[in-house]
Order: C-alpha cells, then sequence, then structure tokens
C-alpha cells in the first residue's frame, strides 16, 4: 500500500546518495585527494573594463590605464623576512607598513594580497623581473581611470570607488559585488549602469610552482559600453580657462536640442586624485576644502537669481493682462511703500516694460509686483521651470525655492508683507534657482514656450539616444514671449543696456543681467543669462560669478567668452 | 514495539547530535566568517533541545491536534511579519526578532502546516477507506483546498526569498496528499498539471536564482561563484577517501576553501574528516529515525497520527537527501539544512519538536 511506497522511495533515495559518496570517496577518492593535498585549483580573477566616455566629437574625457599593483600569496612565500626587506626597498615604503597591510588584508592562504597599489611602471617590470628569486611575489595588472583633462570637466563627469553600503544594498540585484567600482558624481554615477563592466576569471590547476597546468574552466569579462556626451571638449575647456581662479559656473546649452554644450563649477578638482590611493592626501584635503570644490554649483548650487527674475515678472504682467507693453511706470531712484525706501540701481525716468527690461529699472516691477501678487508671480515662475528640477541625467541636483505667502505660512507660520512682494518682484527674498534652470527659461523664453530637456547624453555603446521626454509647449501666446525677447534684445542692443558690451558686429545675443544681493556685507553675486541667435550654433547660456560684486563683471567675462568661442568657429 | 521505537529515537537521535557538535566544532576552528561562539550557541540548542524532546514526549499528541490550525494561523501571521518587518542578513529577509530572540518562521511554518495538513486530512477521510464520493467535492476539498493551505506560507516564504524551504514544502504537501488516500487520478492528474507550470515558474525566479539552477547543471560556467563552491566540496569529500583525514585536520575546510561549511556544507567537513565510514554512519542514523518515523505512521491507527508522523519523516529524508546531494554536486544549491548538524537555532530547535511528537505518538496505544 502507499506507506509501503513512501518507504521505498526513501530507501531509493538514500541508495543514490550512499552510492555516489562511494564513487566520490572511493573511486575518485586519490584524485581529489591530489587536488586537495597541493591545493591546486586556483581562482584568477579577471576585470570587465569600464566603458570610456567620450565628447560630442569623441575626444576621450575619460578612458583606462594599465595600472600595476603588487601582491603576494602567503601559501606561496618561502621566506618572508627576505621578501619584505626587497619590498621595503623597491617600493621605498617602511617595511613594518607593508607587514601591516598584508596581515590586515590576508584572507585565505591562497589568495593574493594586494599590498601596494598603483605603482610606477619601472618598477614594476623591475619587481616582475626579479620574481623568481621570491616565491609568492606577483604583479597584477588592472585598468585604473583616467581623466586626461583634469579637473576640466570634473563635475560632469565625476569620479570612480569603491561601492558604499547604502548603494550595495540598493544594488544588490543588479549583480552589483562588494568588491564593486562604481561612479559618485557626474555622469560616472548617472550612467553607471551603461559603463560598468562585467568581471570575469578562470579556474585553473597549478603545479607545485604554482604554473598554471591545465585550464578548467573560464568565464570571459565583459567591457562596458562606452558613452558619448553633447560636450565639446573645447568648451569646457575655453569656460575653466576664463573662470580662472574665481568662483562660479558657466553653462553652455544648444538651444536647439537643450544638449548641454560646456559646464563648468568653479572650484573644480581633479578626479585622477580620487581614484589612486597614491594620492590620499590630495584626495583627503579635497573633501575638506572650504570652497566646496566638490559641489557642482551649475546644478547644485543655490542663488538668488536677482534681475533675472525680471524676465518672469514680465511674461505674467503680460499673461494676466495687468501690464501691456505700452505700460510705464515713472523711476526716481527710489519706492516708497509704508516708511521704508526700496532702492533702484540709478534714476530711470519713465519707461516703458521693453525699456524696464533693458535698463533693468527696480520700480518699474516693483509696481508690477504689486499688481501681481506673489502667488500669481510663483505660478509663472513654476510655469518656466524654476522652483523644479530640470531632471538633467546628473546625480543630486536641486530644486531651488519659488516663495509664497501660503508655503511661508505652513513653514514658518510668518506673515506675508507687500515689502517682501517687492523683494520677489526683484528676484530677492527667498527666491533660489540653480544656474542650469535659468539657463532653462532662458531657452523657453527664447524659443517661444517650446521646452527644452536639458540633456548631456548623446549616445551610448554607439547608439544614439533619443530624447524621450516629457516636455510640452507652455501656454502662453506667442506674441508675449515676442515682446519679451525683444526686452532681453534690447538689454544688448540699446544704448541704455546693461549688457550693451556685448553689442559686437557678427553677434546677435539677448539676456538679463543681474546683481542679486546676498548676505550684508558680502558681495553681490553676478549674473547675466541669455542667448546668441547668429552663427553657427545657436546657444543658450549662463554665467555666473559667485560673489562676483556686479553683474558688469559676468557681462564682461561673457564677452570674452563668446568672442573666444567666435575665434574658435564654435558659434 | 513503542518501548523499542522510543529506545531508539532517544539513542540516535542523540548520536546525531553528539557527531554533529563534533562536526560543528571544527568548522567553527579557523573559520574567518564566524566565531567558536556558534559551537557554543549550538551545544546550548542541544542541551536545551534534548530536555524539551523530553518534556514533549509526555505530552499528549491530541493537544497537538486540537491546537493544529491555531499554530498555523499564527504561523501565517509571523511569516507576513517578516516580509514586513524582518532583519536583514546574507540578502534575505528570514528573521523575527521577538523579545530579544531571534528566529526563523520559516521553521516553525515546517511543522505548523504538517499539522494543519494532518489535522485537515484525517477530518476528511477519518477512516483509512476508499468511498465513493462526488467528484468535484473530492477535488475541492481533498486537492485543492489542502493545496492552498500549503501554497500560502509557500508564497510567503518564496518571497521572502527562499527558494529552497518553499520548495520543501511543495514536497511535503506531495508527500501527505500521497499518503491520505486520495485515488490516483487525481495525483496523477495533479502532477501534470504542476509539471506544466514548470516553464512558468522558471520566470518567477530571481536571476540569481536561475543561475543556480544554471550553474548546477554545468558548473562551469560560474567559475568564480557557485561553481568553485562545488569543486571545492567535492573535493573535501572525495579527499576523505575511506578513513577520512582524522578530526580538525580537514585541509580543505582548514583552510578555508569552503566559505559555508557551517551551515550548508556540513557534511563536506565530516566527509573530510571521517570519510566514508563517517559519512556512512551518519546517513545510516538518519535512516535508522526515519525508519522509526515510518514504523510508527504504520501502526498507529490514528489517522492525524499517521500523517503527521509521514510529514515528518519526509521533511527528513527531504532535508537529508538534498543537502548531502547539494554537497555532491547531485542537486542545485538551495541552502537546506541537515538536521541537528547544520548550524542554526530556528531549525534545530524545529526538529527536536518533531523528534519530541514522534516521542509522544510512540506512547499511545495502538489500538484505540
Amino acid at each position: 500500500m502507499r506507506l509501503k511506497i513512501v518507504r521505498i522511495t526513501i530507501f531509493g533515495f538514500f541508495c543514490i546518495i550512499a552510492v555516489n559518496l562511494f564513487y566520490t570517496q572511493i573511486i575518485r577518492g586519490q584524485y581529489y585527494y591530489g587536488l586537495s593535498v597541493d591545493n591546486r585549483i586556483r581562482v584568477i580573477p579577471s576585470e570587465g573594463r569600464r566603458g570610456s566616455i567620450l565628447d560630442r566629437y569623441g575626444d576621450v574625457l575619460v578612458g583606462n590605464r594599465l595600472s600595476f599593483n603588487v601582491a603576494v600569496i602567503p601559501q606561496d612565500i618561502k621566506e618572508s623576512e627576505f621578501l619584505f626587506d626587497y619590498l621595503s626597498e623597491v617600493l621605498k615604503t617602511e617595511k613594518k607598513e607593508l607587514l601591516q597591510r598584508f596581515y590586515q588584508k590576508k584572507i585565505t592562504p591562497f589568495a593574493p594580497v594586494v599590498i601596494a597599489e598603483d605603482i610606477d611602471k619601472k618598477i614594476a617590470m623591475e619587481l616582475e623581473e626579479n620574481r623568481f628569486r621570491f616565491p609568492g611575489l606577483y604583479v597584477q595588472e588592472t585598468f585604473r581611470r583616467h581623466y586626461p583633462y583634469h579637473g576640466l570637466g570634473a563635475h560632469v563627469l565625476g569620479y570612480v570607488g569603491k561601492i558604499s553600503r547604502s548603494r550595495m544594498e540598493k544594488l544588490e540585484e543588479y549583480g552589483y559585488t562588494p568588491k564593486s567600482i562604481v561612479g559618485y558624481l557626474g555622469v560616472e554615477e548617472s550612467y553607471d549602469a551603461f559603463l560598468k563592466g562585467e568581471e570575469g576569471g578562470k579556474q585553473i590547476e597549478v603545479d607545485a610552482r604554482g604554473r598554471q597546468r591545465r585550464l578548467l574552466s573560464v568565464k570571459e569579462p565583459q567591457r562596458g559600453q562606452d558613452i558619448q556626451l553633447t560636450i565639446d571638449a573645447r568648451i569646457q575647456r575655453l569656460a575653466f580657462d576664463i573662470l580662472d581662479d574665481k568662483s562660479g559656473t558657466i553653462i553652455v546649452m544648444d538651444l536647439d536640442t537643450g544638449g548641454i554644450l560646456g559646464m563648468v563649477s568653479a572650484p573644480a578638482f581633479d578626479p585622477n586624485v580620487l581614484v589612486s590611493s597614491r594620492y590620499a592626501k590630495e584626495a583627503a584635503s579635497i573633501f575638506i576644502d572650504e570652497g566646496a570644490p566638490l559641489l557642482n554649483r551649475a546644478i547644485k548650487g543655490l542663488y538668488p537669481p536677482g534681475s533675472v527674475f525680471k524676465t518672469i515678472v514680465s511674461l505674467a504682467g503680460l499673461v494676466t493682462k495687468k501690464i501691456e507693453p505700452s505700460t510705464t511706470y515713472f523711476c526716481k531712484g527710489s519706492y516708497k511703500l509704508g516708511r521704508r525706501r526700496f532702492r533702484c540701481a540709478h534714476v530711470h525716468g519713465t519707461n516703458d516694460l521693453i525699456g524696464a527690461i533693458a535698463r533693468s529699472c527696480n520700480v518699474y516691477f516693483y509696481n508690477v509686483g504689486l499688481l501681481l501678487g506673489p502667488e500669481i508671480m510663483n505660478k509663472y515662475a513654476r510655469i518656466l521651470g524654476l522652483g523644479r528640477l530640470t531632471h538633467i541625467d546628473l546625480p543630486f541636483e536641486e530644486k531651488g525655492s519659488i516663495p509664497s505667502p501660503l508655503q511661508r505660512k505652513m513653514k514658518s507660520n510668518r506673515g506675508w508683507y507687500d515689502g517682501d512682494t517687492l523683494n520677489f518682484s526683484i528676484g530677492q527674498g527667498d527666491v533660489l534657482v540653480t544656474p542650469i534652470q535659468a539657463v532653462r527659461m532662458m531657452a523657453n523664453v527664447a524659443r517661444g514656450g517650446k521646452e527644452v530637456q536639458p540633456h548631456l547624453i548623446k549616445a551610448i555603446g554607439g547608439r544614439e539616444v533619443i530624447q524621450f521626454s516629457t516636455v510640452k509647449n507652455i501656454h502662453i501666446k506667442k506674441k508675449i514671449f515676442e515682446t519679451v525677447q525683444k526686452g532681453l534684445r534690447d538689454v544688448v542692443q540699446s544704448e541704455r543696456g546693461t549688457a550693451k558690451i556685448l553689442n559686437m558686429d557678427g553677434f546677435e545675443i539677448s539676456g538679463k543681467t543681474g546683481t542679486a544681493q546676498t548676505a550684508p556685507g558680502k558681495p553681490s553675486h553676478a549674473w547675466f543669462v541669455g542667448y546668441s541667435t547668429q552663427g553657427k550654433k545657436r546657444i543658450a547660456f549662463c554665467i555666473f560669478i559667485e560673489h562676483g560684486g556686479s553683474s558688469y563683471y559676468a557681462v564682461r567675462m561673457t564677452r570674452n567668452f563668446l568672442k573666444k568661442l567666435r575665434e574658435e568657429e564654435i558659434i | 514495539m513503542h518501548k523499542n521505537l522510543a529506545r531508539l529515537i532517544w539513542i540516535f537521535t542523540a548520536f546525531i547530535i553528539l557527531i554533529g557538535l563534533i562536526a560543528l566544532y571544527s568548522a567553527s576552528y579557523h573559520n574567518v566568517r564566524v566565531s567558536n561562539r556558534i559551537f557554543y550557541d549550538q551545544l546550548g540548542c542541544a542541551v536545551s533541545g534534548l530536555l524539551l524532546m523530553f518534556f514533549l514526549s509526555r505530552i499528549d499528541c491530541r493537544k497537538f491536534y486540537d491546537m493544529a490550525y491555531i499554530f498555523y494561523w499564527i504561523t501565517i501571521g509571523m511569516l507576513i511579519m517578516v516580509l514586513v518587518t524582518g532583519r536583514h542578513a546574507l540578502g534575505a529577509q528570514r528573521w523575527l526578532s521577538i523579545g530579544g530572540f531571534s528566529f526563523q518562521p520559516s521553521e516553525l511554518a515546517k511543522f505548523t502546516l504538517i499539522l494543519a495538513l494532518g489535522r485537515y486530512f484525517s477530518e476528511r477521510r477519518p477512516a483509512l477507506t476508499f468511498s465513493f464520493v462526488d467528484f468535484k467535492y473530492v477535488l475541492w476539498s481533498d486537492l485543492i483546498v489542502p493545496f492552498s493551505m500549503t501554497l500560502l506560507p509557500m508564497v510567503l516564504i518564496f518571497k521572502q526569498p527562499d527558494l529552497g524551504t518553499a520548495l520543501l514544502f511543495f514536497g511535503i504537501f506531495i508527500v501527505m496528499l500521497f499518503v491520505s488516500g486520495l485515488e490516483y487520478h487525481y495525483l496523477i492528474g495533479f502532477f501534470t498539471l504542476c509539471a506544466s507550470f514548470g516553464p512558468f515558474a522558471w520566470h518567477i525566479l530571481k536571476p540569481y536564482q536561475k543561475d543556480r539552477l544554471l550553474v548546477f547543471l554545468n558548473p562551469n560556467i560560474d567559475p568564480l561563484g557557485a561553481g568553485y563552491t562545488i569543486i571545492q566540496s567535492k573535493i573535501a569529500i572525495g579527499s576523505g577517501k575511506l578513513f577520512g583525514k582524522g578530526w580538525l585536520s580537514g585541509t580543505q575546510n582548514q583552510l578555508n576553501f569552503l566559505p559555508e561549511r557551517h551551515t550548508d556544507f556540513i557534511f563536506s567537513v565530516i566527509g573530510e574528516e571521517w570519510g566514508l565510514l563517517g559519512a556512512i554512519c551518519l546517513l545510516i542514523c538518519y535512516m535508522v529515525l526515519i525508519y522509526c518515523g515510518l514504523k510508527i505512521s504504520e501502526q498507529i491507527k490514528d489517522k492525524f497520527g499517521m500523517q503527521v508522523a509521514i510529514g515528518i519523516v519526509a521533511i527528513f529524508t527531504l532535508q537529508v537527501v538534498i543537502n548531502v546531494g547539494m554537497v555532491l554536486g547531485l542537486c542545485p544549491v538551495v541552502g537546506l539544512t541537515l538536521p541537528f548538524v547544520s548550524y542554526g537555532r530556528s531549525s534545530y530547535m524545529i526538529f527536536i519538536v518533531m523528534m519530541g511528537f514522534l516521542l509522544s505518538l510512540s506512547r499511545r496505544r495502538t489500538i484505540f
């Protein structure tokens, strides 16, 4: 009956096991014994190379270079004193230090322990030549990340390092191991999944001297995919040189596609320093540097936009029909609200909208701001992309913040006053934007409301990336954009324009200056955000100097920058 | 009869426990991954376990019958809690912490499922007779309902993720279903249905689980990971030959070639250090316990007792066979422990409980 069947089946299973045991231990016993006594199986991992990062013309921005490590296999060492004395002399490191590293990292007797990384090529060759004298010594070949442009594209590119625990927990299912190298910051991080290679290895049987006798099995390592960015290395270099020793950022974006042609943030850092333990000291100093070189000011720096915000106020005023292009206000250098005087940079007299934009008259916009009210200004700021992420393909982008009475009440339970509205209308107070948001806003205006998606990626593994994005059209009448565009053009073209030094032959530049006050006692930030529509390439750009003093310096830098771009026939 | 059986169970359980402790001591001796502490943990389990076994053997097994469904639902609740709040270790959420104690509800679920299925089957057809009943009724109550009872913990465990234990539950169900007396045509139809689910089931598996099955078929495709472990395990066992290398002298194991030797691969420690003789010896001990279980199930007239005894026999067999199979490269690595030998408190104690139950059964009179 059934129990009997169960009994027989169980007995059958055990028989199979017993037979197999007999086979393994008796019939093949000697063979396995041999393998175990001599510990003849070795596993040699081989790295999958990480993909390179190229600029739009194929120039290598990030590549891999051959690097050598010194490793020791504990089991194979015959005379350790002799070995370590020699190594200490050749590597010019204290023997104590080498021994410490050895004991710290040792796991099993047959796994190589790396005791020195990224050694000089000549030293590597010398060690390799002398290996026969020191059983147990191995020179390992690996790849190390190499950034030929050093600090030039540091923020766009990022750097690589060992995976952290938090990343590991999230990514374990995708094949990452605790030894994986992953990207940090920049596109190294956002495209890590494509860039990373897959580890391979081989299982070999070795003889008594550790030489390969037989290949048991092999798994080929996979190379990561190369990615190509929209960045133009020439623009990066020019921008980097022009920023020089100042803090700030320069962004250049293709007006028609949204591709980022150049993005530099200063102060910067050299990623090469972060990928090799040879430069541990310099690496440490980067992290504690007060200037925050790791911060990508283009997407993470939050600054008050100052007069650049007047673009928004103009649009809002026209759309809501609170003002018309011909509306005028009189500026006598200041505006009185209650008992306080809100200042304007100059005495501007009477101006219409275009004139007010060109001359950047605060008083005009104080008036418009009061007409609109903070909620409306908030609404249109957000419609134009301020206070929202641009979803550019870089990690750690900041959203910024646009104030409103409701938000203020919820956050700190304070009231909103007309004075706040005045500050709001000239882009001060609690308004905080990132430079990339400013560029996007300006580009949207230049394109008559057709939104554009800022991005860095051009191709992955040789295949062009087609942008699928959720950008749409902004529902504001074309005529309104045209009016504001005219104002922005007058900033440069008109005699009274605040950026008239940009009115150069052969160029058609529009934009808005901004001098944003920060903390009392500190110099203001300098902005120029604009676009150029004449020449080889149509671009939108932003030149921002942290604590630059006045927008004049940003404008001047813009002029030099654009001239250089024209000289090199880039635009 | 029963006195002899009980004696056999006591002797051989104690013997296995002893072998287990000796093997575990060796496995934790030079281990870089775990400390000696696990040996003392297991020792504590052994002592308290034997005591527990004694107390359980004195309890009337009818009490288990009464509480069967309550235990079942409590365990289900715990399994759900594990998914929601469980502690992460080795990439899996399997442990639950209550008052400083952490344990694996999935181990508990093994026994409570057997109890629940046992009670259910015994209620459906209280006598081992085969009477004519309506097809749909049989299909529902004798097949679908018990399968759902099994499926519930199976799915919860599978999500932890713990493939091995989930499949074990399926195995338990098949055996208990077989023994419950369900007509052959239902059984065949059911198995065919399950077999046809195979390709679909393949897609539910996570990538690393698929890899495990593929590596089992050809260890050479993963020379760095699982393929390496299997080869090392075979070397370890094979090199033990007839008499083994001696306690604490297993070179493969002492030299850290096998990372999981205190849990899944502990049999390779035994194989290497005690040779074929030691390995066969341990297997014989297991066979004796299984034989006792089978004998009890044959002689007991109470269907509940019979079902649970068979369920216990099934678990033991499956775990031993699959674990040793894993170590020999006959089965894919699915993470089932060797009873009383592998390190693991929850698993240990549940097997103690099962032995205690068998002892309790053996005290019953065979004729009502």
